[in-house]
């Protein structure tokens, strides 16, 4: 069937038309062979366009075409999903980016962008001329979702993903659950506390059949693809039996001569090697922490559950999808910054909300009552000279709750915030009003004049240029100085090699866009939820669970799925295996094969992303790209080379 | 009224903005038939007006239009545009009972092929609700370029009934006779998407919106910005000069206890930013001044743009503005009081743009009559258990999107709509066992 084509240019809008002369691109377009028809459009994408489009084709006008317009990142799935409406095959339609190509990247060169525009088109259409229909693989399914992170955020994504049917395998690093939630005591906008949300969660994890949860868990190899991953799991055993009586287990903990910082506290307390976070964390078990423990065997003595025997186990499962809420990490300010770990009453803020909870009747740091605290925020977030530019979002909010909360437990505290601007955003600007109304005081430092501390006849003074009160100098002797510590993202050990997961200047993992795809990733099958993100408070690492948890259900709701067709294609004829091809894949998809007695490369379907890293260091140019061949990007070429 | 015409649905969304757009996706992509209503003529809600969005500068029409496609030709969507909810009752334990009155056009949706014969036919000029009323449209009249769908209305209280576009429509598709249509709906579960309303800035009498000429809402110069826009240049309403002196006016009907507001709107601070980085590409010459209380550039990436902003020259103060007054020459004399400095001062800028805030709409209280539809001190739709299943209404099987329970931006709205999405198909299959 001789070639048809059909060219739409874009404008954008005017985000192509101010910069392109689409009607120059449109003539040139016109005048080339096999060109039956091209247009301008308004917006290309409009639905209006995209009917205009399928009855060309439809109408028999067409058999192929060239969008020119924006960057294919953005709607090279909409017009390939026109091309399949219209009853054409999606390879049978090319793309030319003549928007950031040409009219963003040359705005100041009319002309210039214009000719660009001109030659991209050309190429498309020196492309489209190849162009065939392909047929997409198709993959079985695994009807299973890997949750890594029992934090919230994971458990919500597994608990919906079971009630939909689907088996869910929870994976979490640490021996108990709960993740950040659970060591908050105060959660901001309910009496609830982060312990009882947590408790919640984690009875709708434990009543659900379709939910295997695996404690002291990480994720060590993925392979495979969207649909139908394999994943290996490295689990360490707690060295307790499950049904351990609550009297033996606590005299175990009780008799321990090994005492190590406890992380659960934020290091303002001590535990023993053999230990729970709170008598109603969950698993209910208790756990050896077998880096600290000396082997003593006093624990044995008074608990026959503890069992030194256990091994760590690597299991294998497969899933089609996997969803990562590994969560966040506070910063940890540096030696000094702020008077941290210089003096002793400087803390963090998670500390802080610790110490609130655990203390009772009177808030004492170091066996010394506190009655003045200040506040000092965005500690390791918005950073001028630091690598952490970004604002960390739950802080303002959560800082000013737990002050409210701290006054109403204990009497008498006075509050100083040293901001740099409240950011209560939303309806939690009820807490700063409410926080003001109740005499708490707020000061603002100038952006290169951060607040001090320095120490005075034994006392630890804060002090401000606040802008407030007209850059006065303001000094605060306060008990305890809170360091209101952001957001990092959570050491998550590999996760982010093994599942190949992009990461942003922040450190936290990328979506695949910012404003309509915010829980996607770039690798096809993994989406994210949660703080692993971008700092989120509780309410919105739940929103992005549920969100992730219905993009992941949409990989595994059905027995197959269609991957991309575009890989790489070893021709056995020429193939002489000398392995370069499988050690230049990043995704390790080609293995060695032998075919009729001859050793050759064979390219995994499912697992080959099409990024072409194999070819050029074949030697004997065996590899061939689907609609990537040499001899379609050499006419490409050839067309960009030649003068207009 | 015509006959009332039955249908059923697995779940009726109503509100066709992003919030509903992207539930209607989500729930279509998974089997489910959707009902989405919109009380308007076209789908699109507020980001369809957008210029760009922040802080990737996407093209808002570009970054929309693709879902509207999406969902439009959506096999398990069906779209009611025009179409206004009188009752959402709910039935039995499994069902829940919608009246809706679908709107005339006053032309045959299916016949016309949007060629606008008939909006230059039309005798009749009003102001254009969908550029902000900057400059007018007919009564016979489509939308905008990217309407969907993409059909002409008659807007039948300007129309004078002159039989001029009759007269030229191609196709012969308009039609005076058509009547409101009443549907009766069941549906399983209901997800309320009704986005927000803007604060009217006339509200504030010492900002002079209205009286003085050039001062606009952020809203309109979103439109001024906007690849659709109406003067294809940015210009103050006035007298069409090139602004060279713009200020923004922040928390204009936010954080605001004279007009009832005390909470953040959320937005405000970024779409502000946003537009003055916009400017500053349009009108390289022109100083944009931005008047904040606190800045509050709090999501992915949004201190980063805000630093951006800094490091193109906008000029930032923290103060907030007392009054602002006109001048004879249409320039606005600004009174602020400059915190930095503690001293009252004034500024005359010759175009003030007003950041006007987040309100609720609060059109679903209208829906539910029998069942407690609660809301919050803010008239916001109350989320029933905010940390369990945010998504969840005060009415069992009514679940929620975007702007209807507090003001958020793009992304948390697309995330909410997933939470609300997840939600209903949840919902659904767990009542389908109890049955």
């Amino acid at each position: 069937m001789s070639k048809k084509i059909g060219v739409y240019i874009c404008r954008c809008g005017c985000n192509i038309s101010d910069y392109v002369d689409v009607e120059k691109v449109r003539a040139s377009a016109e005048k080339e062979a096999d060109v039956v028809l091209a247009k301008t459009m308004v917006f290309a994408c409009a639905d209006s366009s995209q009917k205009e489009i399928i009855n060309d084709i439809q109408n028999g006008v067409i058999n192929s075409f060239v969008i020119a317009s924006c960057s294919p990142k953005l709607h090279l799935p909409t017009f390939q999903a026109v091309a399949e409406r219209a009853g054409l095959n999606k390879y049978e339609y090319v793309h030319a980016n003549i928007r950031e190509q040409a009219s963003w990247a040359h705005s100041d060169d009319k002309e210039g962008a214009t000719a660009k525009a001109v030659q991209l088109v050309r190429a498309a259409i020196a492309k489209v001329r190849f162009a065939t229909a392909i047929e997409p693989i198709e993959i079985q399914t695994q009807q299973a979702v890997l949750v890594i992170g029992a934090g919230v955020a994971g458990m919500k994504a597994a608990t919906s993903l079971a009630k939909m049917g689907v088996k869910v395998y929870l994976i979490e690093k640490e021996h108990f659950i709960g993740g950040r939630v659970a060591q908050w005591d105060v959660l901001c906008l309910t009496e609830e506390t982060g312990k009882d949300l947590v408790t919640r969660f984690y009875n709708d994890v434990v009543m659900d059949k379709d939910i295997t949860l695996f404690t002291g868990a990480e994720l060590i190899e993925s392979s495979g693809s969207k649909g139908n991953f394999k994943v290996k799991i490295k689990i360490t055993p707690r060295y307790i039996k499950d049904f351990c009586e609550k009297e033996k287990m606590r005299r175990a903990i009780e008799v321990c001569p090994v005492e190590v910082i406890d992380d659960f506290n934020f290091s303002i307390t001590k535990r023993k090697a053999i230990y729970h976070n709170f008598p109603s964390q969950y698993p209910l078990v208790a756990v050896i922490d077998m880096k600290n423990c000396t082997r003593c065997g006093k624990c044995e003595k008074e608990c026959d559950k503890i069992d030194f025997s256990q091994k760590e186990k690597i299991i294998e499962i497969d899933v089609g999808s996997i969803l990562v809420a590994t969560g966040f990490d506070p910063y940890t300010p540096r030696k000094g910054e702020f008077g941290y770990e210089e003096y002793d009453n400087v803390i963090t803020l998670p500390q802080f909300k610790r110490l609130v909870a655990i203390n009772d009747k009177e808030l004492k740091w170091n066996g010394r009552q506190v009655k003045t605290i200040a506040y000092i925020y965005c500690v390791g977030s918005r950073q001028l000279e630091g690598e952490n530019k970004y604002c960390s979002r739950y802080c303002c909010s959560t800082t000013i709750c737990a002050a409210i909360k701290a006054g109403e437990k204990f009497h008498d505290l006075s509050h100083f915030h040293f901001t740099r601007g409240i950011r209560t955003y939303g309806k939690q600007e009820m807490f700063f009003y409410e926080a003001s109304k109740q005499g708490q005081v707020f000061l603002q430092s100038f952006e290169d004049e951060p607040p001090r501390v320095m120490r005075k006849n034994d006392r630890t003074i804060v002090c401000i240029n606040d802008i407030l009160t007209n850059r006065r100098e303001i000094e605060v002797d306060a008990d305890l100085v809170v360091l209101v510590t952001g957001m990092v993202p959570r050491s998550h050990g590999r996760i982010s090699e093994i599942l190949k997961l992009p990461r942003g200047r922040d450190r936290f993992f990328n979506e695949i866009h910012m404003k309509l795809r915010p829980v996607e990733t770039v690798i096809d099958g993994v989406t994210i939820a949660g703080a692993c993100q971008g700092p989120q408070n509780v309410v919105e690492a739940i929103n992005s669970a549920l969100s992730a948890a219905i993009k992941s259900y949409s990989f595994v709701s059905r027995d197959t799925l269609q991957v991309e067709p575009i890989v790489a294609e070893i021709d056995a004829g020429l193939c002489t295996w000398c392995g370069a091809c499988a050690k230049a894949c990043p995704f390790d998809a080609v293995t060695q094969i032998n075919l009729e007695g001859k050793e050759i490369a064979s390219v995994n379907m499912t697992v080959c992303k099409g990024c072409g890293m194999c070819l050029p260091v074949c030697p004997v140019n065996a590899i061939q790209l689907k609609t990537f061949s040499d001899d379609e990007v050499e006419k490409m070429i050839g067309v960009l080379a030649q003068e207009l | 009224m015509a006959a009332v015409e039955k249908l059923s649905f697995d779940v009726l969304v109503v509100g066709g903005g992003i919030a509903g757009i992207e539930t209607a996706i989500n729930l279509g992509n998974n089997g489910l038939n959707v009902l989405l209503v919109e009380k308007d003529l076209t789908l699109g809600g507020k980001m369809i007006m957008l210029s760009k969005v922040f802080p990737t500068l996407d093209c808002g029409a570009c970054i929309t239009t693709p879902k509207i496609s999406e969902v439009a030709r959506h096999p398990n969507v069906t779209i009611f545009t025009n179409t206004v909810i009188k009752s959402i009752k709910k039935q039995d334990m499994h069902y829940f009972k919608s009246l809706l009155v679908r709107n005339p056009r006053y032309v045959i949706e299916s016949a016309c092929t949007g060629c606008q014969l008939c909006e230059m036919a039309c005798p009749v000029v009003v102001p254009d609700q969908y550029q902000y009323e900057m400059v007018g449209r007919k009564a016979a009249y489509i939308p905008f370029s990217i309407a969907c769908p993409r059909v002409a209305a008659i807007d039948i209280e300007h129309c004078t009934l002159c039989g001029a576009c009759e007269r030229v429509c191609p196709p012969k598709c308009i039609d005076f006779t058509q009547e409101p249509i009443e549907f009766q709906v069941i549906i399983k579960a209901v997800i309320i998407a009704t986005g927000f309303n803007l604060f009217d800035p006339a509200q504030i009498k010492r900002f002079q919106y209205g009286q003085a000429k050039n001062i606009i809402t952020a809203m309109q110069m979103e439109r001024l910005l906007a690849p659709t826009r109406p003067y294809n240049h940015v210009l103050r309403p006035g007298d069409g000069k090139i602004p060279d002196k713009i200020a923004y006016v922040l928390c204009v009907g936010s954080r605001d206890r004279t007009v009832n507001n005390p909470i953040c709107s959320q937005i405000c601070c970024m779409y502000s930013i946003k537009q003055a980085q916009l400017l500053m590409g349009a009108l390289p010459m022109a100083d944009v001044t931005i008047y904040y209380i606190n800045i509050r550039s709090y999501g992915k990436g949004f201190e980063e743009f805000y630093e951006q902003a800094k490091g193109m020259g906008v000029n930032f103060i923290k103060g907030k503005v007392g009054t602002i007054s006109e001048k004879e020459n249409g320039s606005l004399i600004l009174r602020y009081e400059d915190i930095c400095t503690g001293k009252l001062k004034e500024a005359e800028h010759d175009l003030v743009v007003l950041s006007a805030g987040v309100l609720a709409n609060q059109d679903a209280t209208g829906f539910f009559s029998d069942d407690r539809w609660e809301k919050d001190e803010f008239h916001f739709a109350r989320q029933n258990d905010l940390f369990f299943n945010p998504a969840l209404s005060s009415i069992e099987g009514v679940f929620l999107a975007g702007t209807t329970y507090g003001p958020m931006d793009i992304p948390d709205t697309i995330l909410s709509a997933g939470a609300a999405s997840m939600e209903a198909i949840r919902y659904i299959k767990q009542m389908a066992l109890k049955i």
